[in-house]
């Protein structure tokens, strides 16, 4: 037996134990589906993906930039979904090397991050992201933003908000997809287009959402990514060899954009 | 700057692992707690090449001749390198395999009971890493990875 000690996502209760034969070719069916799945592990970050599309182009980061989104919401679901997606904003901002976006995006993570009481763990990390901001170290930069990621997963995970963790991460990867399929279509070319092929990503994030408790899959910030999750897998589960054409990147582009907005725009009040 | 960058790294690592940031239920055993610092310092040496670290981590127990296998998410274009390290006196194996299950080719690296492997990923998408101690023997194991 294989016991697994797995993190952030071993608390989450999802790691699956599993084991292979050892010496076997090729992995079987049953080593596949059983895999150990950890949020720290199986599923990028978004600086793994910008360096990935960093390679096939010049993108022009700036050019995703949206609106500041409101610092709290009465829903804490929506907002640790949108904590996510402010966590990929400061890793857009690193990618364009703007210290000054680098610098807000911060504040507006530990504005976040306060109402969902965990600021305190990340309030050192925000400190030296405006250092290292301020001296231009944009490499050391992507490491602080990671770290203050798992900083805030932790924290979560410390006051037994752990559910909050995967809101986090499907916040992120939303975001991390609008960009991406932004910056494609800004200059679409055949390898860049290949890289928004992520079913194993979804498909690992909507077991995630599924998983959670029925009171917080009730929460409309959730249900509506899990619905649109539903819709986005059939879109970058595309074969290997193929590449999907700039009209199916816009398609996605669309959704993607779509959900961040609907997250982020505060729900109108009850009369 | 780089003894700034290679003392910054660490104090992330320590910074990551005092506060638990890959918090074990049960706590990580003493040998899984050697085998990162193990690994940890394997991935250092990439870090002077250029490749970024990433802030986690997959370790446990693996059990005497059975290899556990993890799932990841690899985008083309990237680099990686895989850092093994466990406490069995036999060199650690670190295999890959594409989500068909089949074996893809990577680079070796072998130290005592440390291994790496690199790869460059032709095409996104999952990808399975599993762990086999060279002896076949019980032991505890700890990966990193990074990339560029």
């Amino acid at each position: 037996m294989v016991r697994v000690s797995s993190g952030i996502a071993c608390i989450c209760a999802l790691a699956v134990l599993a084991s292979a034969p050892v010496g076997a070719e090729d992995l079987g069916a049953e080593a596949m589906s059983g895999a150990v799945r950890l949020d720290s592990f199986s599923l990028p970050t978004a600086g793994e993906l910008f360096a990935a599309i960093g390679k096939t182009g010049k993108p022009s980061w700036a050019s995703q930039y949206r609106e500041p989104i409101p610092s709290s919401y009465s829903s804490r679901y929506r907002a640790a979904l949108n904590l996510g997606t402010l966590i990929a904003d400061g890793f857009i901002a690193v990618e364009a090397q703007d210290g000054q976006q680098v610098k807000n995006t911060g504040r507006d993570i530990m504005a976040l991050a306060k109402t969902l009481g965990v600021s305190d763990r990340v309030l050192a990390r925000g400190k030296s992201i405006t250092d290292f901001a301020e001296a231009n170290e944009w490499s050391t930069l992507k490491e602080e933003l990671e770290a203050t990621q798992n900083e805030v997963k932790q924290a979560m995970a410390d006051q037994q908000d752990q559910d909050l963790v995967t809101l986090v991460s499907a916040g992120a990867w939303i975001r991390g997809l609008q960009v991406i399929t932004g910056v494609v279509l800004a200059e679409y070319s055949p390898e860049s287009a290949r890289l928004i092929r992520q079913p194993g990503i979804v498909a690992f994030l909507r077991a995630r959402l599924g998983a959670l408790p029925p009171r917080i899959r009730e929460d409309a910030a959730v249900a509506v990514v899990t619905e649109r999750l539903g819709e986005i897998e059939k879109m970058v589960s595309f074969a290997a060899p193929e590449t999907p054409a700039a009209e199916s990147v816009r398609a996605l582009n669309e959704v993607a954009a779509g959900l961040v907005k609907t997250l982020s725009t505060r729900p109108a009040a009850a009369p | 700057m780089k003894m700034f960058r290679t003392f910054l790294r660490s104090a992330l690592c320590s910074a990551v692992f005092a506060s638990g940031a890959m918090v074990h239920a049960e706590g990580p055993s003493d040998g899984q707690v050697a085998a990162r610092a193990a690994a940890l310092e394997v991935a250092g040496a990439f870090s002077n090449d250029g490749f970024k670290l990433r802030d986690g981590y997959w370790s446990g127990a693996i059990a005497k001749g059975e290899a556990p296998v993890l799932a990841l998410n690899l985008f083309a274009g990237n680099h990686y390198w895989f850092s093994v390290a466990t406490t069995s006196a036999g060199t650690p194996v670190i295999e890959l395999f594409d989500e068909a299950g089949r074996p893809v080719e990577t680079e070796p690296w072998k130290d005592g009971q440390r291994a790496a492997a690199g790869f460059s990923a032709v095409a996104s998408g999952p990808y399975f890493l599993r762990i086999r101690t060279g002896t076949g023997e019980a032991a505890d194991f700890c990966v990193v990875y990074s990339y560029k």
